[in-house]
């Protein structure tokens, strides 16, 4: 008798009570969460907020101190079977050129993908420069070669730490074009990046951490819906009626900021505000976005957990 | 973002398909690729350059001046015997010679990933911790051999093309016919192999536990030259029998009358328990790292 019922597949990364210490210093502190395959997921926090140390854990480049880190079903450090990317900035041999050192990592692959090399180096437009020294790369370069290098493996989960720092904005296109991709066939992508517009463009789900703490694990949507309206900096002809105009249409805040406005409001209601602004014949010389929704709630969760810290030290 | 996107147009390969290969298999590779990396760099060339040339050099410069090494042990018959140029080069390398020649790349070997940051490179590959040890452990094996085999030949060569083959005579006095000599010599250059190996054992240690070159190099070196030191110490024996620096030496007995080959057993025995502790040492070191900056 046979059953066609099929095996779940495990979550593509699962991590279960980790904490790191380096010394005297907690890296991350009972972190879990997971991510299902399939999904792209942002990993998001401030600097020293633990990224690195976590994705150097999926790596299996660093050991927990305490917990359990699974990647694809299996233990991180017993090996990267099906996973490949980069931690911090892609790195490779400076006197060998970009063809030798993909195919150098080919061949530590046992083979897998060294026919790949011209390929992965045209898919990220190295190939007018793959026999020049990897030494002479700018930054940009070397992140483009570490993509080529990640996509050698055809990896089941690709993790990229901010794969698109350093890169010009056509470059940050294809990248993202990339991870579209990528997604679409099922593979599974963990994004680590400072860039919040770029988490909410490509990723459906998110962690993010403070201080080695996690403070938010979960949907996108979810976030966003939890999220305070975004901000935005006004400039008019008359502050003072700008404020009394803001105190009377629901949903929108002003408060001052400097020799301007800050404007709290959903985009209804800064419109409606706007109009009105308009009608009373208060002139709007200057609004521009200070944050997005997400960068808002952003601020907020890692200012909490600041306060944690704090009074966890005191 | 043509063909590979088409290429990823599909699902990925199974895990299964992805799990390492033999770990012979893995070392091979590894091996091929660090010996590849070690004929890129300067250093290596450098090392090839001086071990192929120094001798010439040394020899021709003695011609020149017609001032002997008489300090040296068979200094005074540099110009009488083409073979004494090979044991002159072997005892002025003893000292610090033949652990810089050796550490050059033992020392840098591994602190060259933390130099680069390729550690995270490497290891996020399909080779295991154990089979990049492994290889660039034979790399450096393969390197000190082929270093010493160069250095042999042409202090060889140097000594008989510029003196030519004249019978060499030994340390009881006793005449050694040009055909024993050759054998001699060369029997004597392979004892110092097993300490240039623990040296090279030494430099590999270094280099993974400070992760930088300049103290795996360098580091060896003094240590070379301590050990040299260590030997002058007069009452201290057993301390002076088990010093690196020591077993350079064990080729003298190869030249007295009757010969003496006590002291190679020794030479091997020692070398062997360096290259074992520290090699053993610098696997565990590595193996449990933490790879926070490479």
């Amino acid at each position: 008798m046979t059953t066609t019922d099929s095996v779940p597949s495990p979550p593509a990364l699962d991590l279960t009570a980790v904490s790191k210490r380096f010394g005297s210093v907690t890296a991350l502190r009972d972190i879990t969460f997971s991510v299902a395959q399939g999904e792209v997921h942002g990993l998001l926090g401030p600097n020293g907020a633990g990224k690195s140390t976590l994705l150097r854990l999926l790596f299996g480049l660093v050991r927990t101190d305490h917990g359990d880190v699974r990647t694809l079903g299996r233990d991180a450090h017993a090996g990267q079977h099906g996973v490949a990317g980069f931690v911090d900035m892609p790195s490779f041999y400076p006197y060998f050129t970009a063809r030798k050192n993909l195919q150098l990592l080919g061949d530590y692959d046992g083979g897998h993908g060294r026919e790949h090399v011209e390929e992965a180096l045209a898919t990220v437009g190295l190939a007018d420069r793959s026999r020049h020294k990897v030494g002479t790369y700018s930054t940009g370069m070397r992140q483009r070669l570490g993509i080529a290098a990640a996509l050698l493996r055809d990896p089941q989960l690709l993790i990229l730490d901010e794969p698109t720092s350093g890169i010009d904005p056509s470059g940050v296109h294809e990248v993202h074009e990339l991870i579209d991709h990528l997604a679409a066939t099922g593979r599974t992508v963990l994004l680590s990046s400072h860039d919040m517009s770029e988490v909410e463009r490509l990723c459906g789900s998110v962690t993010i951490l403070n201080h080695g703490r996690l403070v938010y694990s979960g949907c996108l949507e979810s976030l966003r819906q939890a999220a305070p309206a975004p901000s935005f900096n006004l400039r008019t002809a008359d502050d003072a009626v700008a404020r009394e105009v803001g105190d009377v249409i629901p949903g929108v805040q002003v408060d001052a900021a400097g020799e301007g406005l800050v404007v709290y409001a959903q985009s209804t209601e800064l419109d409606a505000f706007v109009l009105t602004l308009a009608a009373r014949g208060v002139a709007v010389r200057g609004l521009t976005r200070r944050d997005t929704a997400l960068e808002a709630l952003f601020l907020r969760l890692t200012a909490e957990t600041e306060d944690d810290v704090e009074e966890d030290a005191a | 973002m043509t063909d590979t996107l088409a290429r990823l147009e599909t699902a990925p390969a199974p895990v299964a398909e992805l799990t390492r290969r033999p770990f012979t298999h893995s070392t091979a590779i590894v091996l091929g690729w660090e010996l590849e990396k070690l004929t890129a760099q300067l250093r290596t060339r450098g090392a090839f350059a001086v071990a192929l040339l120094g001798p010439f050099a040394f020899v021709l410069s003695v011609s020149a001046s017609g001032t002997l090494p008489a300090d040296t042990l068979f200094g005074r018959y540099v110009l009488t015997s083409g073979f004494a140029t090979p044991l002159v080069v072997l005892g002025f390398a003893a000292s610090w010679g033949f652990p810089l020649l050796t550490c050059v790349v033992a020392g840098d070997i591994f602190s060259a990933e933390d130099h680069h940051g390729t550690w995270k490179t490497l290891l996020t590959r399909s080779c295991s911790r154990a089979s990049i040890f492994t290889g660039k452990a034979l790399a450096v094996v393969v390197y000190t051999v082929s270093v010493l085999a160069v250095l042999t030949c042409s202090s060889l060569a140097a000594g008989l093309v510029v003196e030519g083959k004249q019978p060499l005579i030994g340390l009881s006095g006793n005449l050694i016919a040009s055909g024993r000599a050759t054998e001699l010599v060369l029997l004597a250059w392979l004892t110092v192999l097993p300490p240039a190996l623990a040296f090279a054992a030494i430099g590999m240690l270094a280099s993974i536990v400070s992760r930088n070159s300049l103290v795996g190099i360098l580091g060896s070196v003094a240590l070379g030259l301590a050990m040299q030191f260590g030997g002058l110490i007069d009452g201290a024996e057993p301390l002076r029998r088990g010093l690196l620096g020591t077993q350079f030496l064990a080729w003298h007995g190869l030249f007295e009358e009757p010969g003496y080959t006590g002291a190679i057993t020794e030479d091997v025995l020692v070398s062997a328990a360096y290259l074992a502790v520290c090699g053993t040492a610098a696997w565990l070191v590595l193996r449990r790292r933490d790879i926070t900056g490479g």
